[in-house]
């Protein structure tokens, strides 16, 4: 599925024009199909569906195999999904930008795409949960929960969510959205980024997990807690109070599967940290999961009621849902990749150095957005609860797009190296026979 | 022997072993649909439109809803039309539609009933520029059509993108939506007071008022009359000719408007009396309707016509603090005649600045 490094680029490239606009609002006036409106749906959906989503796949198909100690099902089949999938996002984006769109945040696709999806979608999951099946191991390994928990619910939440399938009026569209806009976070990428996460760092580490036990509380929690939280992108509307308040408990609650899977990945490490020094894979998912600790604490307060006053309506959100999807599940499933490009192909990582270059042009390119963002939605914070006109206040915010620009550009940059160096690793010939994959070096290299 | 026999159970038994897991997905799906589809559509739960809802669909004189001949939908009236564009461009991405408890000055709040008529919804959940909610009614049709073209010219600072790209015809529809927006709020009487103390003279009353010993806005003796108004009120930020370069304008964020700019050919009378009434948010520019009268401001409005405006903006920096250099640094460059001294030529001169002389 590297596929998804493509969209990467192109959806990171978009996301950053986006950005650009902000500092320079005229940039490209004139323009319908580059205009900030129109780029907007286009990033957010060729980023989430088109990378996150198929890198996360990409790795699933990989990951449940190896935990069932079989084949993959149909590997036919799962080209089949990957060659829809990628039709899917090559025309919604081109759809987006020209403007046909639900209308709908993260919903944005149009029908025919909606469909593509959903086939390509289902077809993965019959794929997996018939490897499964098959399975020669009776105990399920906590990732299998995670990721077969993902593959089961996002379906049901793609269906629900989009307008082709159910539509309806008023504030009921707007709770539905939510529904879905939530919960393909909670449900697809969290479920499927903690479970890659979970294989990871005792493969690599080569422990087992610190705790079974409270994995699957993890896992158990974060199920029953996270399917009602979207209305608290809502609360102050005339949504009725009960739905309010059943989103802001559930939200608050899920503070106690983040501890418990954080807990549980620290422990694990522990007496295994100099590993970031040398492991890179292992070096972005526990970067990604010091994300995770920010935004996921950052998440059940600014849920609530009080803080959400102040809070809601500014970039500060838009830092938190960056750090969820860039910070944390991003850095999970480019560990993932780097691990598993060598393990498939059985080839060394072209060049260890741009991977250097690639972690760290990443975070400190993330570090700079997330700050940004964050000090401009306290701005905008004061500016909505003293209640100044918009234009009074919008100017003191020029530095932060400035330096969020920035911080976009060397993410940016980032990428490119990333996709630069996974092609010439393809190009590379194997180093080692099939048999040997199994026992192929993490990647290496001197403590940086 | 035990493994054996777990491996056993796992093998997939021809159609019962996927008899369980299609019962689950089926029940699952069964409960959702039940929850999320059929309960909120039962005819007694739907959300029920208030008497703000506003109507999306065009209804025939009977009031009955007129329908597509070939699909059988309902077709959608100039707001609706204007409604899918403002879902189409993304303006929800930036604008919210709902007015929270604590936010001042966007009116009143917006009850459930309220949006009955509308999907997809465009409640909106993040603001990078104001709430909508009661936009309708507050500004004129022109003043919207021309902001949208060009968001910077009307307000400065503002990081919206222009959507010069739509069709005239889209940006009517756009508007017709935005002019409905808590437009039956704002009309009806009971709501009245709520919106008195937040735009005191908004609106039909505005324009009532601005009637109110209206001038002859081409005549030289208004715009004479406006040229002592604008020196004593306007000049020390836009300076004595309006190329922006008052000695207030130093020490400006955000600088007075240069009135040379060509872009001001196509304001209208309205449109300038409007802008010198309301001021510009979130700038210096006072909302002059608090002190002058409606007909001091038509005279402004005749002077302001005569300004030079010339294909490029005159930019003339003010350096000097020193009040000596006030007269000749606020002065026009050499050659350029302001209409104004052409216009009352033949009138008596006032004798007070105005120079053509620059140096």
């Amino acid at each position: 599925m590297l596929s998804a490094i493509v969209w990467l680029v192109i959806g990171m490239g978009a996301g950053l024009l986006g950005a650009l606009e902000f500092s320079f609002p005229d940039l490209t006036k004139g323009v319908a199909q580059l205009s900030f409106t129109r780029l907007r749906p286009a990033h957010v959906n060729t980023v989430a569906f088109g990378w996150l989503s198929m890198a996360n796949v990409g790795a699933c198909l990989y990951i449940i195999p190896a935990l069932c100690k079989t084949k993959l099902f149909s590997e036919k089949l799962a080209n089949f999904s990957c060659y829809l999938w990628n039709i899917a996002i090559g025309v919604g984006f081109i759809t987006l930008a020209n403007g046909y769109t639900e209308g709908r945040e993260y919903a944005e696709y149009r029908e025919p795409i909606d469909i593509l999806i959903v086939i390509a979608l289902g077809s993965v999951s019959y794929n997996l949960f018939r490897t499964l099946l098959t399975r020669k191991v009776k105990k399920l390994y906590v990732s299998v929960w995670y990721i077969m928990g993902a593959f089961f619910w996002m379906p049901i939440i793609y269906i629900v969510g989009n307008r082709t399938f159910v539509a309806m009026d008023g504030l009921n569209d707007g709770i539905l959205n939510w529904f879905y806009g939530h919960n393909i976070l909670g449900m697809w990428f969290t479920v499927l980024g903690v479970g890659i996460a979970y294989y990871m760092l005792p493969k690599m580490s080569g422990k087992p997990i610190w705790s079974h036990s409270l994995s699957m509380f993890g896992f158990w929690t974060i199920a029953f807690f996270y399917a009602p939280t979207g209305t608290h992108h809502l609360l102050q509307s005339p949504v009725p109070e009960w739905l309010k308040a059943l989103a802001v408990i559930f939200s608050a609650a899920l503070v106690i599967p983040v501890i418990s899977v954080l807990v549980n990945f620290y422990m694990t490490m522990k007496g295994s940290w100099w590993m970031l020094t040398t492991n890179m894979p292992i070096r972005f998912v526990l970067t990604g999961a010091f994300w995770y600790l920010i935004t996921c604490i950052q998440g059940p307060f600014q849920a609530t009621r009080g803080i959400n006053w102040y809070i809601h309506f500014t970039q500060w959100v838009v830092g938190h849902a960056h750090a969820a999807l860039l910070g944390t599940f991003t850095f999970f499933v480019i560990g993932a990749l780097y691990y598993g490009i060598q393990r498939i192909t059985g080839k060394r990582i072209y060049s260890v150095r741009l991977v250097k270059w690639h972690y760290w042009l990443l975070l400190i390119g993330f570090t700079l957005f997330f700050l940004a963002l964050t000090i401009a939605g306290l701005q905008q914070s004061v500016g909505w609860a003293l209640g100044y006109p918009v234009a009074q206040w919008s100017l003191t915010l020029m530095p932060m797009w400035l330096v969020r620009s920035i911080g976009g550009t060397l993410m940016f940059f980032s990428s490119c190296l990333f996709a630069y160096n996974i092609y010439m690793t393809l190009r590379e010939q194997p180093i080692s026979s099939a048999l040997e994959i199994k026992v192929a070096v993490p990647i290496e290299g001197d403590s940086n | 022997m035990s493994d054996d026999n777990n491996k056993q159970d796992l093998k997939p038994q021809g159609i019962k072993g996927y008899l369980l897991p299609a019962v689950v997905v089926a029940f699952s799906f069964a409960v959702i649909y039940t929850v999320v589809v059929a309960i909120p559509n039962l005819p007694s739960l739907k959300s029920k439109p208030s008497e703000y809802a506003i109507e999306y669909i065009e209804k025939d004189k009977d009031g009955s809803i007129k329908r597509d001949s070939k699909t059988g939908k309902p077709v959608p009236n100039q707001a609706g039309r204007g409604r899918a564009i403002y879902a189409r461009e993304g303006c929800f991405y930036c604008h919210s539609q709902f007015v929270r408890p604590q936010d001042r000055d966007f009116g009143s709040r917006v009850r459930a009933g309220d949006y009955a008529n509308e999907t997809p919804n465009v409640l909106g959940t993040s603001r990078t520029g104001p709430d909508l909610s009661n936009e309708g009614g507050k500004l004129p049709d022109e003043w919207h059509i021309a902001h949208l073209k060009d968001p910077r010219f009307y307000t400065p600072g503002s990081i919206m993108p222009s959507f010069s790209f739509l069709s005239d015809e889209e940006l009517k529809d756009l508007v017709a939506y935005l002019q409905t927006l808590g437009r039956k709020r704002f009309d009806d009487p009971a709501n009245r007071h709520i919106y008195e103390a937040y735009f005191p003279e908004a609106d039909e009353a505005f324009w009532k008022a601005s009637e109110h010993h209206k001038p002859n806005v081409d005549s030289a003796a208004a715009a004479n009359a406006g040229a002592g108004i604008y020196r004593q009120n306007c000049a020390v930020c836009h300076g004595l000719n309006g190329l922006g370069n008052g000695p207030n304008a130093l020490a400006m964020a955000k600088k007075p408007a240069n009135f040379s700019d060509p872009k001001y050919k196509k304001y209208s009378n309205e449109t300038w009396y409007w802008r010198v009434a309301e001021g510009v948010p979130g700038t210096r520019m006072p909302r002059w309707k608090l002190k002058l009268e409606p007909q001091q401001m038509w005279y402004l409005v005749a002077f302001l016509k005569t300004l030079p405006q010339d294909e490029k903006p005159i930019i003339e920096p003010y350096q000097s603090i020193d009040s000596a250099a006030w007269q000749s640094q606020s002065a026009l460059p050499a050659g350029i005649v302001s209409n104004y001294e052409k216009l009352s030529a033949g009138a008596a001169k006032s004798g007070t600045g105005g120079s053509t002389n620059a140096h």
